[in-house]
């Protein structure tokens, strides 16, 4: 078992390795920083000055060794764009996309079971079909489209809510929140279901496909011949049964929510790591790109990693396998 | 749960603030990236701390110089340099006195190897405090625009830096000035969150009598235009700059938005290469615009009054030079090349270049609609019989290829820091030479003597009628020998709710002190 573990530890840090190195290939064709950070009245010589200065102007295995050694020890570098610690930065962002990423999950996940459950009951009403087919709206639309068009709707005609940015937040200690203000939960309603649309209908499909496998089932069929009544049945025995592999996709998918959060947090201004991501890019802030990457790809990984160990305690068989 | 009330109330006594607070939101798309202003010298970051710092001198509602912490100043002798006189009460944010000390501060801080600006400081060769109300700025040869080039060159108290370690401005690292700012002017920054709102209000204590009416003012990046768009339309924000072109005639439409439009500083220009030999440094480069009848045929081929009413919806002006009429030594001396295709063509065949590869380099988020402006030149110069061959990329990438030299053909906007004719001579039209600092910007080397013949006299002529017969004749040459390819004059386009009153700048600074809210 601990082999197993060891050797799959190994193997994640093996591709985190790997996820750098390409990172920082790439970076090379992104662009060149110097001249966003210099101003219109540089010399040539400055430009030269400031990439030696910076170590740009080695070759990048170089650059990426250099930043693994400064990574080990916790230093993540200096913004080029913001003059200051990339690691202070993405602790300030953190909350924002955090608090994005959960509340759109809690909202997929609480609508998409719900809407599961209906739509495999009614398995042939008019609304359950309604449902599926709107759903389709939700996994083909781009995400940014689908965020303009609520903006659209609720801020610039209905002018319910706030069209970008957080509202106000609420400093804990480090924490900046926008649960506890209303103009922050306002803010939060758009971006969220932005966010979660496709989570939601994923979880929906899956959920309601699962169900219609379980109602098959001969125990259901039993349950009914014992006369139970259908909300027993739906809920206690068949959801229960369902849940097992939804379980498995929405711990996947968090992840994902947490990375796709990129593409709403530009749409809406929202301030977290992802708009800043976006706006390093656009910079070259080479520092801040490397560190985002590297974070997104130490979660991913954590994530199967878990995962993998879980399903090697619940299934002895790939324990063998791993001898 | 204490911390919920707390923050409650505290919205509650936000909500509750007097009638009269008169909240002002803008948007930009690029947030300042310091507060610091000797440390960068970018139009985000001086046009922001204009509202906070001041320099000797401003820029009045018609760009023209005007008194602010100095108020009179003359030249010494000969031209050995100018002694300002300085305006005496003025204190900084922090209720510091201003005085020379300042000044002999601020100089040696935006002019150090750590300062972007030090540039500015090139023709200084010393200042000197002559009292505390008066300090001498010594140049190395007469410079009759002096004072109109150190508008944007800001005072900084001395022992404030002194007591925060900020001497000297650090741009890589960053240190106390980065985030935080006392300056003397109109507005003080009371929170600073680099990248999400930075929050100004008034000075209590500024020297000016204030003509705007703003109680708060809260500056929030928005990259992405369609954001900054609704954001307006809803009123979240009460000005966006700038507004997309082909979203003005709809704004107009808007009984809430007024839309302000004018013409920036900047001319966008073509540019070629026309060094010989390039075409082996660089990849796909060849040697055509060494011939000037090449050059000239695109001057002629570009349809540039078609370019304006399609592309940018009527909203720019044909250039005919490297500086917009607003700018101080403008040219009447030349006019835009005449469109004429036929002749275009005549001096394509006549130079055999029918069908000869062009490399044309274009940046695609630099200027307002680039990468369509080059498309459509691209087709216009298919059609006289050239095959321009058309590499758009984002500007991170357009600098490093320029400079590598990668290109026959190019497209660049300039901005003249100074407002004066003299800039862009000096930075495009001056051979590239590193020890004097002279085109810096001129990728494709034009070079010619009597130009750079007569940039110092430029520089150093104090009489204005002989100052313009020389720029008159700078311009007439960069004309006749096609050195660039001017096209037009950026539009500026700003967008505000209509309950805002404001003057838009051609510099594209954005001034709070001018701005008033019904």
């Amino acid at each position: 078992m601990l082999t197993f573990i060891l050797r799959r530890i190994g193997q994640s840090a093996l591709v985190l390795l790997i996820v750098g190195l390409v990172a920082f290939a790439m970076f090379r064709f992104v662009g060149d920083p110097v001249d966003n950070m210099l101003g219109q009245e540089r010399t040539l010589e400055d430009v030269e000055r400031l990439k030696e200065q910076l170590g740009l102007d080695r070759p990048f295995p170089v650059q990426y060794f250099k930043f693994l050694e400064e990574a080990v020890q916790g230093n993540f570098g200096v913004s080029y764009r913001q003059g200051r610690e990339v690691s202070e930065i993405l602790l300030e962002r953190a909350p924002a996309t955090l608090e994005l990423a959960a509340v759109s999950a809690i909202f997929a996940i609480l609508l998409g079971i719900a809407l599961g459950v209906y739509t495999a009951i009614r398995r042939d009403g008019f609304i359950a079909n309604f449902i599926m087919s709107t759903s389709l709206i939700g996994v083909s639309l781009p995400t940014f489209l689908i965020g303009i068009l609520l903006i659209y709707l609720f801020s610039v005609e209905l002018n319910w809510l706030p069209s970008f940015g957080r509202g106000d937040v609420v400093d804990l200690g480090g924490w900046t929140t926008g649960l506890l203000t209303a103009s922050g939960l306002k803010s939060l309603v758009l971006p969220s279901i932005t966010l979660g649309l496709y989570q939601m209908t994923l979880i929906m499909r899956l959920v309601r496909s699962e169900m219609l496998e379980v109602l098959r089932q001969d125990y259901i069929r039993f349950a009914r011949a014992r006369g139970l009544s259908d909300r027993v049945i739906h809920f206690r025995h068949a959801l229960k049964n369902t849940m097992v592999p939804v379980v498995t996709i929405i711990g996947l998918q968090l992840g994902a929510i947490i990375a796709f959060a990129i593409i709403t947090e530009t749409v809406f201004q929202w301030p977290g790591m992802g708009l800043l991501f976006i706006n390093a890019i656009q910079f070259v802030d080479i520092p801040v790109m490397a560190a985002y990457l590297m974070l997104i790809s130490v979660m991913f990984v954590g994530i199967n990693l878990l995962v993998d160990i879980l399903y090697a305690f619940i299934d002895p068989r790939l324990r063998v396998a791993g001898k | 749960m204490f911390k919920t009330l707390c923050s409650t109330a505290a919205l509650m006594s936000v909500l509750a603030a007097p009638a009269i607070a008169k909240e002002f939101k803008f948007a930009v798309t690029t947030d300042p990236q310091s507060m610091d202003p000797h440390a960068v010298n970018s139009a985000p970051v001086l046009g922001f701390l204009n509202n906070v710092y001041e320099g000797l001198v401003r820029r009045g509602k018609d760009m023209a110089i005007e008194p602010a912490l100095a108020v009179s100043w003359e030249p010494i002798g000969d031209g050995e340099g100018w002694r300002f006189k300085l305006r005496e009460g003025v204190t900084f944010h922090d209720g510091a006195a201003f005085n020379a000390d300042d000044v002999v501060f601020s100089y040696e801080r935006a002019s150090s190897e750590a300062s972007d600006t030090r540039s500015w400081f090139a023709p200084v060769s010393d200042v000197i405090k002559v009292d505390d109300y008066t300090v001498d700025i010594m140049t190395n040869a007469p410079n009759p625009i002096f004072p109109d080039s150190i508008a944007n060159w800001m005072m900084m108290d001395s022992d404030w830096a002194a007591a925060n370690d900020a001497a000297l401005p650090d741009k890589e690292a960053g240190n106390y000035a980065t985030l935080n700012t006392n300056g003397t002017g109109a507005f003080m920054v009371t929170t600073r969150e680099p990248d999400l709102r930075t929050v100004l209000e008034p000075f209590g204590g500024w020297w000016d009598e204030a003509e705007h009416n703003i109680t708060r003012a809260e500056l929030t990046p928005i990259q992405n235009a369609a954001t900054a768009l609704s954001a307006l339309i809803s009123g979240d924000v009460d000005f966006i700059n700038p507004v997309p072109i082909q979203d003005v005639a709809r704004l107009q439409q808007d009984p809430n938005v007024n839309v302000i439009q004018g013409i920036e500083a900047r001319v966008i220009m073509l540019g070629f290469d026309q060094q010989a030999g390039a075409a082996e440094s660089g990849q796909g480069g060849s040697d055509v615009f060494l011939d000037a009848r090449a050059r000239e045929a695109v001057a002629k081929a570009v349809n540039v009054p078609a370019i304006l009413q399609t592309i940018m919806r009527g909203n720019a002006e044909v250039a005919s030079q490297l500086v917009s009429p607003a700018m101080r030594g403008y040219s009447d001396a030349v006019s835009p090349y005449a469109y004429d295709p036929d002749a275009a063509r005549a001096l394509v065949e006549e130079a055999g270049l029918a069908g000869t590869k062009i490399s044309f380099k274009c940046p695609n988020n630099r200027y307002l609609n680039d990468e369509s402006v080059c498309q459509a030149i691209t087709s216009m110069l298919a059609q006289v019989g050239l095959d321009p061959v058309l590499d758009a990329m984002p500007v991170q990438n357009y600098w490093p290829e320029l400079r590598a030299d990668n290109f026959d053909m190019y497209l660049l906007g300039w901005s003249p820091g100074t407002l004066d004719a003299e800039h862009p001579i000096r930075f495009l039209g001056s051979t590239p030479n590193s020890e004097k600092k002279l085109g810096s910007w001129n990728f494709g080397g034009y070079s010619n003597a009597r130009i750079d013949e007569l940039l110092p006299m430029i520089q150093s002529e104090i009489d204005d009628g002989k100052r313009q017969m020389m720029l008159d004749e700078v311009a007439s040459t960069m004309q006749n020998e096609v050195a660039y390819v001017p096209l037009y004059v950026q539009p500026l386009v700003w967008g505000t709710r209509s309950n805002i009153s404001m003057t838009q700048r051609p510099d594209n600074f954005f001034i709070l002190r001018w701005v008033t809210v019904e």
